[in-house]
Parts: structure tokens; C-alpha cells; sequence
């Protein structure tokens, strides 16, 4: 029971310790892996999850999370230690999630052609991979999420999945918090039109 | 005439409590007088509530322990991939320097296979040239490949 407390408060840290991260960078710019390892164990869950509300499949945000920290090894000695580090590797991480979608979008396309696309969208609908999924509400809430434009799901997995406040999400996104509360609003509208006008969903680019 | 983005702000800001109770008070009052926005409002309260209520499935702590080692087989193949490139660059340079300064340039052999062997090379190189460019356009005007860098 502690260890799952433990892991949900792990998953769901908002605030990041800046100073800490940007010694465990300098570090890592030196070439100190065990820097890195640290790095990784503090924010390796929280990334998982993010990647895994965005994507809806745990083998690419297992893959998605990972990628994101061999880019931050790479780009390390490019990391100005004034700046928090979470920002850098969220943008990185969601530039990520959104080419993963763009390809799967793609590869469906190419592979079965429009039509056999709708069909797919129709049984990929409330995968139970991702989400809990106790009621039939949910698992169409579910499947109208995994329809959204990125930056509707994003706003969606950053304040409800991972119960971040406002301002660290705006400070995430690099946007105004009174941007975040907007696009909100809109993000849950949109969920409202696709649950009550299933047809309309598959409408909106990644 | 209503502000649409000052609306969606303050829907957001009212279901989430963060109103003080003087906005309260007046957001509340501008709610009765519109049943549109009333409307708008409750399934806004509906969407947060089941969004709230759903939450993401969690992977056994077992799990976790695998993470930081995939993580480094990543970059130790990244390492890996860049010395035998490296490597072979260095290789191909020499090769190239002797096919040149030895076959290219030697007249005991015939005009004919240096000229065919020339324009091969040749071929390859604007083959080479096309595809690079190609990629590297690819990847500069579309939006989603950017490297995201600070």
C-alpha cells in the first residue's frame, strides 16, 4: 500500500527541485552517468505517464520516455543550468508523443487506406491498456480523449491525469496561465461534442 | 457582447474554485441571466467530473527497475553506432585517396575503365548528394521532425 502511495506521488510530483536538477546536469555535462541515472530515477514515472495519457499505448510511452532521456544525454552540455530542467525535457518528450501519433496516423493510412481507418479508430476505441476503465462512461470518455488534437489531449493528461496546477502547466507549456485555463474549456467542449456526435470524432489533425 | 476567452477562463477558474467570493457573486449573476451559458457550465462540471474520475493504469514497481537500463543500452548503442561510423568514414577516406592517387591517376592503366570508374563514382556521389538533400528538407519544413532545442 506505501509503495503504491509512494509510486502515485512519485507519478504526480509538481514541482520540480530546480537546483538539484541543474547540479545533477552539470554533472551529466561532465560526463557523469550516475548523474544521469539520478536524474532518470527522479523523473522516470512521471515522463512514463505523461507519454502513456498522450500516446494511449504503454509499449510506445515505455519507448517514447526512454527516447526522451537518451535526447536529453545528447543535448546535455546544451542545458543552460539557469532554466529548469522539466520544461526542456516536457517539450522534447511531447514533440516525441505528437511524431509517434503523426506516423501511427500515417501508417493506418497507408496500410488500409481511409476507410479501413475509420474502422480501426472504431476498435481502437476505449483501449484498456492505457486507463482504467471501471464504467462504460469512461471507456467512451477514453476513446474521445485518444481523438483529440494534441494540444486538447495535452491539457487534458497534464490537469486531470496528472493533477498538475495551473501555473506549472503553464510554466510547462510556455504559455499564459489564462491560456491554460482557455484551452481547457475548450478541450472539455470538444470532449462534449465528441461524445455526444461520435462521427465528428476523427475529424481533427494530430 | 461576451469576451469568449475571458468566459472560458472564468468557467474554468469557477469549477475549479479559484474565484474569490466577489467574482463568485457576479459570475454567478451573469449564469442566471444567460440559460446558454448555464447550460455550457454544467457540461463543462459534467466533463471535469469524469475526467477526474479516471485515472491511468500503473505498472507493478517490478517493472521499474528494467527503465534506467534500457535507458543506457540506448545510449551505449548511440556510442556505438558513432565510432563505427566514424570508423568507417576514416576508412572510406583512405580508400578514396588511394583510388584516386593509384588507379584514377596511374596512366599504365586503361583510359577506359579510370573513365567508366569516374563516372560511376560520379553517380554515386549526386545519388548520395539528392537523397541527403531530400531528408534534410524533409526534416527542416516539417513541423513535427524540429528537434526541440534551447
Amino acid at each position: 500500500m506505501d509503495t503504491l502511495v509512494m509510486e502515485l506521488t512519485e507519478a504526480k510530483v509538481v514541482t520540480p527541485l530546480v537546483d538539484q536538477d541543474a547540479e545533477l546536469l552539470a554533472a551529466c555535462a561532465r560526463g557523469r552517468t550516475r548523474a544521469f541515472h539520478q536524474l532518470v530515477e527522479k523523473y522516470k514515472r512521471r515522463a512514463y505517464y505523461i507519454a502513456l495519457g498522450l500516446v494511449g499505448s504503454s509499449e510506445d510511452a515505455w519507448d517514447l520516455s526512454q527516447e526522451a532521456f537518451v535526447r536529453i544525454w545528447k543535448g546535455r552540455k546544451s542545458f543552460d543550468p539557469s532554466r529548469p530542467f522539466w520544461p526542456w525535457f516536457y517539450a522534447i518528450l511531447a514533440n516525441l508523443c505528437k511524431n509517434c501519433l503523426r506516423d501511427r496516423d500515417v501508417r493506418v493510412r497507408h496500410a488500409d487506406g481511409i476507410r479501413r481507418m475509420e474502422e480501426g479508430r472504431q476498435d481502437d476505441v476505449g483501449n484498456p491498456e492505457a486507463v482504467l476503465l471501471e464504467t462504460e462512461t469512461q471507456q467512451e470518455v477514453w476513446a474521445a480523449i485518444e481523438q483529440l488534437p494534441f494540444k486538447f489531449r495535452e491539457i487534458i493528461v497534464l490537469r486531470h491525469f496528472q493533477d498538475m496546477a495551473y501555473e506549472d502547466i503553464a510554466r510547462q507549456l510556455g504559455i499564459p496561465e489564462g491560456s491554460v485555463m482557455s484551452r481547457l474549456f475548450y478541450a472539455r467542449k470538444k470532449l462534449r461534442e465528441f461524445l455526444e456526435h461520435p462521427e465528428t470524432r476523427g475529424t481533427c489533425d494530430v | 457582447m461576451f469576451d469568449h476567452e475571458k468566459l472560458a477562463r472564468d468557467v474554468t477558474r469557477y469549477l475549479d474554485g479559484l474565484m474569490d467570493p466577489g467574482e463568485v457573486r457576479d459570475f454567478e449573476r451573469l449564469i442566471d441571466e444567460n440559460p446558454g451559458l448555464k447550460a455550457e457550465l454544467v457540461a463543462q462540471k459534467q466533463m471535469k467530473e469524469v475526467a477526474d474520475g479516471m485515472s491511468l493504469t500503473k505498472l507493478p514497481d517490478q517493472i521499474w527497475d528494467g527503465y534506467w537500463k534500457g535507458v543506457y543500452r540506448r545510449i551505449e548503442r548511440g556510442s556505438g553506432w558513432f565510432f563505427l561510423s566514424a570508423g568507417l568514414i576514416i576508412l572510406l577516406a583512405f580508400g578514396a585517396y588511394h583510388l584516386f592517387a593509384d588507379f584514377l591517376l596511374n596512366p599504365m592503366e586503361p583510359i577506359i575503365v579510370r573513365l567508366g570508374v569516374a563516372i560511376a563514382i560520379l553517380g554515386t556521389i549526386i545519388l548520395l548528394v539528392s537523397i541527403g538533400r531530400e531528408r534534410y528538407f524533409a526534416r527542416c519544413h516539417d513541423r513535427y521532425e524540429r528537434e526541440v532545442e534551447r
